[in-house]
């Protein structure tokens, strides 16, 4: 019996059907194989205590959403209306709690809070990158070589945050290229209040919560105001990791409202 | 039209102009309204197990829990139309209660509210954009979300409590030995007597008051944005303070014995020290509020 063998047999043989016929070869390639001898014994380890696991102590439904949020952000599953004979992972809830148009509020959260993480966990502009930034100013045909480096860093990250980059591109300008194509580009960037997200928010929120418009408005206004601030001073301030720290709280501040609009307007 | 005397009502309808048809089509007209938005109250009970989970869901509405028997979970839900419905299903040991809206409900027709008794070690989950969030004397981990909902908390121990509401003010009162995390984009955050092994506060523009002792052992992290903070404690208090503003003021009133610490230190705006056995880390954060640590 070969590893791979092994991989394809365990499920049945955890689920306590063991077959006597490769029974035996299983458990001599286990004795002489310790990879195999390890996947089975976390396998099984895992096996028991899930069974361990009573009802109650299943997560809150909102935690299930999240985890869809995230998924749905990378692409791994799609929305149900778009492929009606695949699962969905969001468990059935006494109501619906995925509007069929206000979905795209959950994943546009979780951007929101990767495009937080990604400027804090970013270091600052190291100072070659500094020093790149008047040149490229100057002659606004090099700027585009100087740019380019940013994309792969973009593409190089996590899915969510590559979606985070889309929804704020603003908000990650404390890499070195970004920081650098900035510097170069006419002042064209697009602060978070007139992201096209916020915009699409406001008329959903108008749609189905009319009553709450005003106040979601100006609750958006507030957080994308305190983006804004920080950012600002973020980038008077390259070295302030809290200061960066208060730009992942501000972003996650907007991920909340859009969680709570999405949770308002289902 | 209430307010007229009878014998003007009375004069009016007898004038020439009013037809008694007139008078029946508002009467008629009046015992519909009402009956539109007749409040209702219903009732549900369900039998439970030990660690019941109980969620509870409305658009608009107060919900209020408190304990009571151990097996038994007692609902109460008032209705305030016939535009909107209760839909409440059990599975096993889980509860779930969700009022849903019918062609033509709003914010007021819509509207229920919900009084609850638990046992007192249930999970619970509450959720209501608009209303009233309350619950007290319990010992399961209670979650609440709300928008513009008013938030009170009192009086739970070992038990988990996360709440977080966009503007609805949050006060929790007497907690003690679970996982506190309480969020706001623009509410208040009132803390007293609360104490665990983590307490986590944040609120943007909101500010956070801190009323109590800071535990012993515990992790405590208050964050604003824009917002004050202000912990009002003992004056044999142990704990190891942490604050800093970026563009705000600090101040406190306690000889802080210094220490090294990874924050810049910048006169006016950040202190650190211990007080104490240092039995608790205390991180007072904020962007451009205030932060005061006043001895009691």
């Amino acid at each position: 019996m070969k590893c791979s063998d092994v991989e394809r047999v365990l499920p049945e043989l955890l689920d306590g059907a063991p077959d006597g016929a490769y029974q035996t070869e299983f458990e001599n390639h286990l004795k002489s194989c310790p990879a195999c001898s390890d996947l089975v014994s976390d396998m099984a380890l895992i096996s028991g205590e899930s069974r361990q696991l009573a009802a109650t102590d299943e997560p809150p439904a909102r935690v299930w959403v999240r985890i869809a949020a995230e998924l749905r952000a990378e692409g791994l599953i799609r929305e149900p209306g778009s492929q009606p004979a695949r699962p969905t992972l969001v468990p059935a809830s006494t109501r619906p709690r995925w509007a069929p148009s206000a979905w795209w509020l959950a994943p546009v959260a979780a951007a929101l809070f990767a495009a937080g993480s990604y400027v804090v966990s970013h270091k600052p502009a190291p100072q070659v990158a500094q020093q790149q930034a008047p040149a490229a100013s100057q002659t606004p045909a090099t700027s585009a070589p100087s740019v380019a480096p940013a994309i792969p860093e973009v593409a190089n990250a996590s899915p969510v945050a590559r979606a985070a980059a889309k929804v704020a591109p603003a908000s990650v300008p404390a890499s070195p290229p970004l920081q650098v194509a900035r510097k170069s580009a006419p002042p064209t960037v697009v602060g978070p209040a007139s992201s096209a997200d916020d915009q699409q928010f406001l008329r959903e929120v108008s749609t189905r919560a009319p009553s709450m418009r005003a106040t979601y408005e100006s609750q958006l206004q507030a957080v994308n105001s305190d983006i804004r601030e920080t950012q600002e001073y973020v980038d008077r301030n390259p070295g302030d990791a809290d200061a960066r720290q208060h730009l992942m709280d501000a972003y996650e501040q907007k991920a909340l409202l859009y969680q709570i609009a999405l949770d308002h307007i289902q | 039209m209430a307010s007229l005397p009878r014998a003007s009502v009375r004069a009016r309808i007898h004038q020439p102009g009013i037809q008694h048809t007139t008078v029946v089509t508002l009467l008629l007209a009046t015992y519909l309204s009402s009956a539109a938005f007749a409040q209702t109250r219903k009732n549900y009970t369900f039998t439970v197990g030990p660690h019941a989970n109980i969620s509870v869901d409305t658009q608009v509405g107060g919900i209020s829990v408190r304990p009571g028997a151990s097996d038994q979970v007692l609902v109460t839900a008032i209705l305030k139309s016939d535009n909107v419905e209760v839909d409440q299903q059990q599975m096993g040991n889980r509860i779930e209660i969700a009022s849903h809206w019918l062609p033509g409900a709003d914010d007021k027709t819509g509207q229920v509210d919900y009084e609850l008794q638990i046992p007192p070690d249930a999970t619970l989950n509450l959720r209501s954009p608009l209303g009233a969030l309350s619950a007290e004397r319990l010992q399961g981990d209670v979650t609440m979300e709300g928008a513009d909902a008013v938030v009170n908390v009192r009086s739970i121990d070992n038990g988990h409590v996360h709440v977080r509401t966009m503007r609805g003010p949050i006060t929790v009162t007497d907690v003690s030995n679970g996982h506190i995390e309480l969020s706001s984009i623009s509410g208040d955050i009132h803390l007293k007597s609360v104490s665990g092994p983590l307490v986590q506060a944040s609120s943007g523009s909101g500010k956070i008051f801190y009323d109590g002792d800071f535990g012993s052992g515990g992790e405590y992290k208050f964050t604003t944005h824009k917002g004050d903070i202000e912990a009002l404690v003992p004056a044999d208090v142990s704990a190891d303070f942490r604050a800093h503003s970026v563009l705000g003021r600090v101040h406190h009133d306690f000889p802080l014995q210094a220490r090294h610490t990874r924050f810049s230190t910048e006169a006016g705006r950040s202190f650190f020290g211990t007080t104490g056995k240092a039995a608790s880390e205390v991180e007072l954060r904020s962007f451009s509020g205030r932060i005061r640590l006043k001895r009691r």
